[in-house]
């Protein structure tokens, strides 16, 4: 399965975006299409051992190797099952030298979906389940909310960098006992 | 049908800014990178003019006119020298290979153009 | 005119150092070789070139600049002066001054005043060499001669041109019709008379040669010395005149007594225009003789220059290609193995006997492809070598030692990211032969050594790797003295038993080298522990050999390309890993008694030595249960060995690394990855990354790194 996703060209900030809406422990989230690559059925993951539970391995996408993270787990809660509808979105993050792509793990992927800049709301100061700097709004969608991802600090390569060098370090202790 | 111009140099920069110098004013041309290259470009193709650098790795340009002169499709074809004023006086030397015309290096290249339009116009 | 010419200016830059590296070259040649005629050449020309081509640029700095270098050369090229030490050290550093005038340019700046103040030093030092030059004359042609005699000159508002073309001009490629045209483009030719008197009776005519003279007249706006330009290329050989609008009638007296031979003078200058009647007959009253003294001008003074020589370097049928393109080329072909090898597999589970042919036909001609385009990216090791002769030659001065360099095996070809990376470690190992191995002069003689000391550069292949070598004939490394510095330090504990290599490889740890050692040479604040890790970080290693009192060669060993590694792969759990086949000694299986399920100690005895192990199974976190019978994969580097407990043992195989990115940077104990035929991903294994994990909660990694190992887990 490889659903192609049009990218839409620069919108102005008044113009109404695309977003890419998917399922994520029931819960809906969304990411704006122009960070999305493809989406591709999951499938044979190479882990790399001594990562965290939010770095969930490795792909190869047509001869390049993909980190793939494990959204659920990165947002604190138990790592994705997977299941038939699972699916890994690519994400195509900055450009030049810090040009990212990066896979993300999701439940289902549901819809494409315009939504009006009168229709997102800032984030809540609190009360949403993650963190509150990988939200970039609350788009509202038949009267439900929506999470709209700020990819940028989900996917941030420091911070997996960090995470995964400090898993590793606390690995030596799990051996000596 | 635009002219064509044979220089023969082994610098890559001159080459270049010359050849777009030269392409820019309407003249084709080709490029080698020293006289032995340069003789491999005279296979019979029509070449108006070839500029010619001096001292050269491999053949320099005094034997590479000369050669030149002893194919007969290139026995007329004018030669414009790249000399230096701090050459010593073997002026004659390139006189008697056949090149009589010369650009004193360093040169910009408006004075090349100038040169070659002298012997021919695109 | 505007063209753009920042690509041909990239190509200037390079090609500037490029000329600039041989003219180094050159020069340092010229120490062991002096006079040597084709490498005094090969020195001129380098400043010849960069002249020519600054000049196209209008970078007029570095054309003054290199012009006085360039005129030098040229002297020592005519044997006027001698190309000695003194000057020879002064060309150097004119050199490195044209070198830093391009650096600036490549950044585009411009120089500031204390590299401007420094050209200026030099200029003033190279024109001591030039002070007896004979100055070259360059004769200019007298224009101001026009202008003065514009009162009594003739009513011709026009230029009047004769031209009587040599025989030969046909011959030498000028075309009497191309000088009309350009001198068309200059103005206006109002009248024009051709002469024939010359040619020949059809029977006598030579079709190569010319016989044809033109009178002319030309009304320009022009400068003279433009319409005067017109000739430049065919003065010597024809006769011209060329008399301004004007110009006094004496002007047209002396030319048609230059062109006595032609009779009908008078009648062609009246067709013409250019004298009116009046005027001709004044020709022959005698009035104004006086002003007739200048003659044609002179013709040019620029000379042709020659060698007649050919020189030897072969630079023909080489072309320039970015790198960059080089490197998708090889992803592309990285690409092609894994599909060749996907394709394989499943010609393989088909069993279609026609369809494994054919496959296996096109894996190996695409390993070809591979190895061709592998061979695209190798460079020889010689020009690196090279650029040690000038560190060598100067860090000896400074230092007071006489030493000689003795160059081996420079066209020795490595991946050119290898040798990109690979000088700065040797720079440092060079130099610290030079500080520390070689010892002053009175101390070798004392030792009845030659007083000049010795240092050797040498590549060559070995089993599928490169190895460098860096020897010199100095004092060697003292063993009691860096076993006492690393116990000092806390490297080793004073019980250990090392061998002399385990001795010697400790002055690769980090924290061994010492203040009293570094000197103002080596000790720039990078010890040989980062010259180590800089090539392992090429998947090399390095160890060191010495004799005390003889000599101490560092030995690097190099793989020959980064890209592609030969592999050995193993499994454990559902994972396939891949260790780099060079570092894998052997292969046994796990004795029973190690293998229980109570905790055992991670060492085994291997023919009577200890081999600490890790298992991956643990390391890795795998939770499925081990296999009844599991494999340890004995591996070595760096003079240690080790042995990583596997499930599986699945083989060799050639494939190509593909880059973790950025996610993974901080990740130890993982290399890398590569692709499978099945399209999986395997990852390929650090393994000194991963010894140094399991070892560094306690402590550092140590050149006996494996004891400890071993301990930490009792």
């Amino acid at each position: 399965m490889s659903v192609p996703v049009t990218q839409s060209t620069t919108a102005q900030p008044s113009e109404p975006r695309q977003y890419l809406t998917f399922t994520l422990g029931g819960e809906m989230f969304a990411v704006e299409t122009l960070s999305v690559k493809e989406i591709i059925e999951y499938g044979q993951i190479t882990a790399v051992p001594m990562m965290p539970p939010s770095i969930r391995g490795v792909i190869n996408l047509r001869g390049a190797v993909v980190p793939v993270i494990d959204l659920k787990a990165r947002f604190g809660a138990q790592p994705t099952e997977v299941t038939r509808r699972t699916c890994i979105v690519i994400i195509e993050l900055g450009s030049g030298d810090e040009h990212q792509v990066i896979g993300i793990v999701v439940d289902t992927v549901s819809e494409v979906l315009e939504i009006p800049q009168s229709e997102i709301e800032p984030p809540p100061a609190f009360g949403a389940r993650i963190r509150a700097d990988f939200i970039s709004g609350m788009g509202k969608i038949a009267g439900r909310f929506v999470i709209l991802l700020e990819m940028g600090r989900v996917l941030s390569v420091d911070e997996l960098a960090t995470l995964s060098s400090l898993a590793e370090r606390s690995e030596p202790s799990a051996l000596a006992a | 049908m635009a002219k064509t111009i044979l220089i023969v140099d082994d610098s890559a920069s001159l080459r270049q800014v010359v050849s777009i110098a030269l392409k820019g004013a309407g003249y084709d041309v080709i490029e080698a990178c020293d006289g032995v290259d340069g003789l491999s470009k005279l296979d019979g193709r029509k070449i108006h003019l070839i500029i010619s650098d001096v001292n050269m790795p491999n053949m320099d340009g005094i034997t590479f006119v000369k050669e030149s002169k002893q194919k007969p499709a290139y026995k007329f074809t004018p030669v414009i020298m790249l000399t230096t004023e701090a050459g010593d006086a073997k002026k004659q030397a390139g006189q008697a290979a056949g090149a009589k015309a010369w650009v004193v290096k360093p040169f910009q290249p408006a004075q090349m153009l100038s040169a070659v339009s002298k012997l021919i116009l695109p | 005119m505007t063209i753009n010419l920042d690509d041909a200016l990239h190509t200037f830059i390079a090609e500037s150092r490029e000329l600039l590296q041989q003219m180094e070259e050159a020069l340092l040649d010229m120490e062991s070789q002096p006079n040597d005629p084709e490498t005094i050449n090969a020195i001129f020309r380098a400043a010849h070139t960069i002249k020519g081509s600054a000049g196209l640029f209008g970078l007029d700095h570095i054309v003054a600049f290199t012009h006085v270098a360039e005129s030098v050369l040229d002297r020592v090229r005519n044997n006027e002066i001698k190309l000695d030490e003194a000057l020879g050290a002064l060309l150097l550093k004119a050199g490195d001054h044209m070198g830093q005038l391009i650096e600036l340019l490549a950044r585009h700046e411009t120089p500031d005043e204390a590299t401007t103040a420094a050209g200026e030093a030099l200029v003033a030092s190279l024109e001591t060499y030039l002070e007896t030059a004979p100055s070259h004359a360059v004769s200019v042609i007298d224009e101001a001669r026009h202008d003065l005699s514009v009162a009594s000159g003739v009513a011709n508002p026009n230029w009047h041109v004769s031209l009587r073309f040599g025989p030969d001009v046909l011959r030498q490629g000028m075309d009497p019709v191309s000088i009309l045209r350009y001198l068309s483009t200059l103005g206006e030719i109002t009248a024009i008379h051709a002469v024939t008197d010359a040619v020949p009776m059809l029977a006598e005519i030579d079709p190569e040669a010319c016989y044809l003279g033109f009178e002319l007249a030309l009304a320009s706006l022009a400068a003279p010395a433009e319409i005067d330009g017109a000739f430049d290329f065919v003065r010597d050989d024809c006769l011209i005149h060329l008399i301004a609008p004007h110009a006094p009638l004496a002007d047209y007296r002396q030319m048609i007594g230059a062109l006595s031979k032609d009779p009908d003078m008078r009648q062609v200058l009246l067709a013409l225009g250019s004298l009116n009647a009046d005027e001709i007959a004044r020709l022959d009253a005698p009035e104004e003789t006086a002003e007739t003294n200048a003659g044609q001008p002179e013709a040019g003074a620029e000379v042709v220059e020659t060698t007649g020589k050919e020189s030897k370097t072969a630079e023909t049928s080489l072309i320039r290609v970015d790198a960059a393109k080089l490197d998708q080329l090889i992803n592309l072909v990285g690409e092609l193995i894994i599909a060749g090898a996907g394709a394989s597999m499943v010609a393989r589970n088909l069993k279609v006997p026609s369809l494994i042919e054919a496959t296996t036909l096109v894996s190996r001609l695409v390993e070809d492809v591979r190895d061709s385009a592998l061979t695209l990216r190798m460079v020889q090791i010689g020009a690196t070598f090279n650029r040690f002769r000038r560190v060598v030659r100067d860090v000896a001065k400074e230092i007071g030692k006489d030493i000689e360099l003795d160059i081996r095996g420079g066209d020795t070809e490595l991946d050119k990211t290898v040798v990109e990376k690979i000088g700065d470690p040797l720079t440092h190992i060079v130099r610290n032969s030079m500080d520390h191995g070689i010892e002053p002069a009175d101390v070798r003689l004392a030792a009845g050594k030659p007083a000049t000391g010795q240092l050797r550069l040498n590549a060559f292949h070995e089993s599928g790797s490169i190895v460098i070598e860096v020897s010199d004939d100095g004092g060697g490394l003292k063993k009691d003295r860096i076993l006492k510095k690393a116990i000092e330090r806390g490297l080793v504990s004073e019980n250990q038993t090392l061998s002399d290599k385990e001795i010697f490889n400790l002055v690769f740890e980090p924290g061994f080298s010492t203040a009293e050692q570094v000197s103002k040479l080596s000790g720039r604040g990078v010890g040989m522990d980062v010259v180590k890790r800089n090539i392992m970080a090429l998947r090399g290693t390095v160890d060191i050999e010495s004799v005390e009192g003889v000599g101490t060669t560092v030995r690097i060993r190099l793989p020959l390309t980064l890209a592609i590694i030969d592999g050995f792969m193993v499994g454990v759990g559902t994972a396939s890993y891949v260790l780099p086949l060079d570092m894998v000694v052997e292969c046994i299986e796990l004795p029973p008694s190690s293998s229980g399920h109570e905790p055992t100690p991670n060492y085994l005895n291997l023919r009577g030595g200890v081999l600490p192990f890790i298992r991956l199974r643990e390391q890795f976190e795998v939770s499925a249960p081990a296999p009844a019978r599991e494999n340890v994969v004995v591996v070595q580097y760096a003079g240690q060995r080790a042995g990583l407990v596997v499930d599986r043992l699945m083989g060799e195989f050639q494939t190509v690394i593909k880059p973790l990115g950025k996610v993974f940077s901080q990740v130890r104990g993982i290399g890398g990855s590569t692709i499978l035929g099945s399209g999986e991903v395997a990852l390929i294994l650090d393994i000194p990354g991963l010894v140094k994990q399991v070892t560094t909660p306690n402590q550092s990694a140590l050149g006996v790194g494996q004891e400890q190992a071993a301990s930490i887990k009792e």
